[in-house]
């Protein structure tokens, strides 16, 4: 049980209410610079059309006005992965509109009308392109339907094009004649849908709705939100993790102007309570102030003696268990034999998110009713938070989900609205939470660190066994007695290589440090060892590093393809200029199949990507500008998880604080990037990831192969090869 | 531990052409007064120790960071934000990000933008080394360099047309 220490009286009734910018209820306006209506929104734009006309809708999706106007629903937050523009093309594709004439608006957060709203893993388009699909289609089939009956013909007369159905003869009618007809009758089951060869949007690059507003200031995110009655809350948390507030004095932290109150508070990461003490004010710069001013002391338990040394050690001594089996094949005892046995150990450090817009939250608590606004992967799920931990009906919160400046996984957690809703609830008025850049960076939670022990024997040129053995935390059994690994920590390991005698095992570690999901999540550790494993057991065999993949999936088609369509467009049998460096990598994630090859040179003394081509398979593309988009930006997120940053742990802290000493890769140092898509009808993956992985092995791979030094460790010090 | 003035003063800012006048601590970075005072909040917080670029803004035509620049110092000078770099978003910077589909997330563009306006002033037509000085210490989490530079040719040409 939390004890309030500190609980000042109610705020929200005696003091001035500001004016405020924004927000009341839901304005179109604000509908249409990307933030979700909290709760009921879709009933709303009726009001929002000045040409007038009724908006009818035809299902969750799908809205169409009296006058013509097609208006679609977004179900999925919009963090920067495109599906604000790919959902609305999939139901523009069944329904026959014209994609230029649609408008896109955010739905309501509602999981019992849209399923799943969260946006994780690269899923949305994987996971809802069938449903939205249909959608679309049942929407088209009732205007058809509605046509036939008032033309008394035979639906399979009429033909829908662009928003309008047309009579054999000729004659038309629009949506927007047919829809108040349309909504009365029953939507057909199985909705005929179009062969991808007759798809007129699908696969098009189409400039991106939620860009214009992202160019002069619209856009609004979770950080902009004003509320009427609002204050800001700053929160000092304890730099040891775990640690736990003993004391603390606000004295001095509420004799700066503006600070109204000072707060005991918590949040819960994945089963560990973290405690803070937060500073309420009338704006941001007093809570902030108010909080440097605070003095509280800690118990951090012996906590602070921990380093990424001391973890390290431990993850070491633990690489000698024998771990559970999480995959395998064949018997791995006969390493050995015959062959050459090759071995390697490859580590990775913790990484932050480091989200551009730093985390924050707006949550007022009034009244046995909560509701939230603000930047979240994962809408419904703050929903049963605030209503676990305010133990209230889920149905009296409102969600009202803003763009999201950046997620990466940081922002499917729902810590950040659990603080401002215990603030709020606290002194009795809406309270947003906002981060610094250092809160952020330093209390994570972070993408876990890892070691990964690899073994393997080559006989007659080919892989015999292989083991890869991975030491790490997991995401979801980070508390509690359970040890055995399980089937997360192997995540990017490719189990479609043929190889007689496999065994992927893992050794569970548990302990203070936060982690959580990180965009490619364990892809980025396991497939950074094992793609340079690959690499050292095709060196060790005398064998062409993409030759020797080839050959160990000639029965896989698409990876085949990939393999192919790569060494053609990275010219890899073509003849090599002198000073360069190749490497190749290929991973799946999330259903896309990805093939990577880094070319690297060296300049005044130190190796730099000169070249980085990208060949994507996510089957059928919906936007091949966002699919390039994405690629290119996991390609830089990829870079500087492998030679510019990690996360380094001392005294039990992180001991960076802010982008001067976390860096991220700049402007300057990008490298050209060259990507294709493959075409092909297989259903649409995942393409939010893809390749973000493929980059350290690939890149560490080039630096082997221009320089021989093997790069085992991440971060790597490109100034530093030899 | 109190490294601020805690005096608050009456002062008016004049942003985008417009006078906002609002009771601060003059103390306070100008970012805090243009997003919850002025409340234009296309302005951004990225880092607050000038290491990102998302805040900058243009005072009296030089592109600065607003998250340390103390809000007293720019009393009395013009402010340009991104709300106010075209009144129809279409700025040759502005056109030329939305023609090369820049922003993923969103959230660093005003900085870049801001900031790419400030060095096509100085430098119509940039070279590299110019293009790199002024756009390298700008952050981008989700990548977009390889379309930033691409748009920074886009808005060369549009220039030049205009």
């Amino acid at each position: 049980m939390k004890t309030i220490t500190t609980k000042s009286a109610s705020l929200g009734g005696n003091l001035p209410r500001r004016e405020f910018l924004r927000l009341t209820a839901v304005s179109g306006a604000f509908l249409a610079i990307g933030c979700s209506p909290g709760m009921g929104g879709e009933g709303k734009v009726t009001t929002i059309d000045p040409a007038g006309g009724t908006d009818i809708p035809l299902n969750q999706f799908v809205v169409i006005n009296t006058n013509g106007r097609v208006l679609l629903y977004n179900h999925r937050p919009e963090m920067g992965q495109g599906t604000f523009q790919a959902i609305p093309m999939i139901l523009a594709e069944e329904l026959e509109v014209d994609v230029e004439k649609i408008e896109i608006l955010p739905s309501a957060a509602d999981d019992k009308r849209y399923g799943s709203q969260m946006v994780v893993g690269s899923r949305s388009i994987q996971t809802e392109y069938a449903n939205l699909q249909n959608m679309g289609a049942t929407a088209r089939e009732m205007l058809k339907a509605a046509a036939a009956k008032r033309w008394e013909i035979d639906i399979s007369q009429c033909k829908a094009s662009g928003g309008e159905i047309i009579h054999p003869s000729g004659k038309k009618l629009t949506y927007g004649e047919l829809v108040e007809e349309a909504s009365k009758l029953t939507p057909p089951e199985n909705p005929p849908l179009k062969a991808p060869g007759d798809f007129k949007v699908i696969g098009q690059p189409i400039a991106r709705r939620d860009v214009p507003a992202k160019t002069n200031g619209a856009a609004i995110y979770g950080l902009d939100i004003q509320v009427p009655g609002m204050f800001y809350a700053s929160v000092e948390r304890s730099p040891v993790f775990l640690g736990k507030v003993v004391s603390f004095n606000d004295e001095k932290a509420k004799a700066v102007p503006g600070v109204k109150a000072v707060v005991k508070t918590q949040r819960n990461v994945w089963g560990h309570t973290r405690e803070g003490v937060a500073v309420v004010a009338d704006n941001y710069w007093a809570a902030n102030q108010g909080r440097k001013a605070l003095e509280i002391k800690w118990d951090t338990g012996g906590l602070e003696k921990n380093s990424s040394a001391t973890i390290l050690k431990k993850y070491k001594a633990d690489a000698t268990k024998e771990g559970v089996s999480l995959a395998e094949a064949g018997n791995v005892s006969t390493v050995g034999g015959e062959g050459k046995v090759v071995e390697a150990a490859y580590e990775t450090p913790y990484q932050s998110h480091v989200c551009m817009e730093p985390m924050n939250a707006t949550v007022s608590v009034k009244d046995g009713k909560a509701e939230f606004w603000g930047s979240t992967q994962n809408p419904n799920g703050i929903r049963s938070q605030l209503a676990r931990q305010l133990n209230i009906d889920p149905e009296n919160v409102a969600i009202n989900y803003t763009f999201m400046g950046g997620g990466f996984g940081r922002r499917s957690m729902t810590d950040v609205a659990e603080e401002a809703a215990d603030i709020s609830l606290q002194v009795g008025a809406p309270v947003k939470v906002v981060w610094t850049r250092e809160d952020d960076l330093t209390q994570g939670p972070f993408r876990a660190a890892s070691l990964n022990v690899c073994r393997g024997s080559i006989a007659d040129g080919k892989v015999e066994t292989l083991e890869h053995k991975v030491v790490a935390q997991e995401i979801q059994n980070q508390t509690g007695d359970k040890m055995e690994a399980g089937r997360q920590l192997m995540g990017g390991i490719n189990t479609e290589y043929e190889i007689p005698n496999f065994r992927i095992s893992g050794v569970l570690q548990k302990h203070y440090v936060p982690i959580t999901y990180w965009r490619a999540v364990y892809h980025t550790t396991n497939c950074f060892a094992h793609e340079s494993f690959i690499d050292e057991l095709a060196i060790a065999a005398g064998k062409d590093p993409l030759d020797f993949r080839l050959d160990m999936l000639k029965n896989h088609t698409r990876y085949t393809k990939v393999l192919q369509t790569l060494a053609e467009k990275a010219n890899w049998y073509g003849p090599r200029e002198e000073g360069i460096g190749r490497g190749v990598s290929i991973l799946e994630r999330s259903g896309a199949f990805t093939g990577m090859v880094i070319e690297v040179k060296k300049e005044n003394g130190k190796v730099k990507p000169v070249k980085i081509t990208t060949v994507v398979d996510v089957g059928i593309c919906i936007n091949p500008d966002t699919v390039r988009a994405q690629t290119e930006g996991s390609i830089v997120m990829g870079l500087t998880a492998t030679y510019k940053s990690g996360i380094r742990l001392e005294n039990g802290a992180v001991a960076q604080s802010n982008f001067h000493d976390y860096n991220m890769l700049t402007f300057e140092e990008c490298p050209p990037c060259e990507t294709y898509i493959i075409q092909n009808e297989e259903k649409p993956e995942g393409a939010g990831e893809s390749g973000l992985a493929n980059v350290a092995p690939s890149l560490c791979n080039a630096i082997f192969d221009l320089t021989g030094v093997r790069v085992r460790k991440l971060p790597l010090d490109l100034g530093a090869i030899g | 531990m109190h490294t601020k003035s805690q005096t608050m003063a009456s002062l008016t800012l004049r942003i985008n052409n417009k006078d906002y006048p609002m009771e601060v601590d003059p103390q306070m970075p100008l970012l805090w007064a243009i997003r919850d005072f002025a409340l234009l909040t296309g302005t951004k917080f990225g880092c607050g120790i000038s290491q990102c670029g998302a805040c900058t803004v243009h005072i009296d035509g030089e592109s600065v960071r607003s998250c340390v620049t103390p809000v007293s110092g720019a009393v009395g000078k013009s402010i340009t934000t991104i709300e106010g770099l075209s009144a129809d978003n279409d700025h040759p910077v502005q056109q030329a990000w939305q023609e090369e589909q820049v922003p993923q997330c969103g959230y660093c563009q005003s900085g870049q933008m801001m900031t790419a306006a400030a060095l096509l002033e100085k430098h119509p037509q940039p070279s590299e080394e110019q293009v790199n000085a002024y756009m390298s210490p700008i952050i981008c989490r989700c990548g977009t360099y390889v379309r930033i530079k691409k748009a920074i040719d886009k808005a060369v040409e549009i220039n030049q047309k205009a």
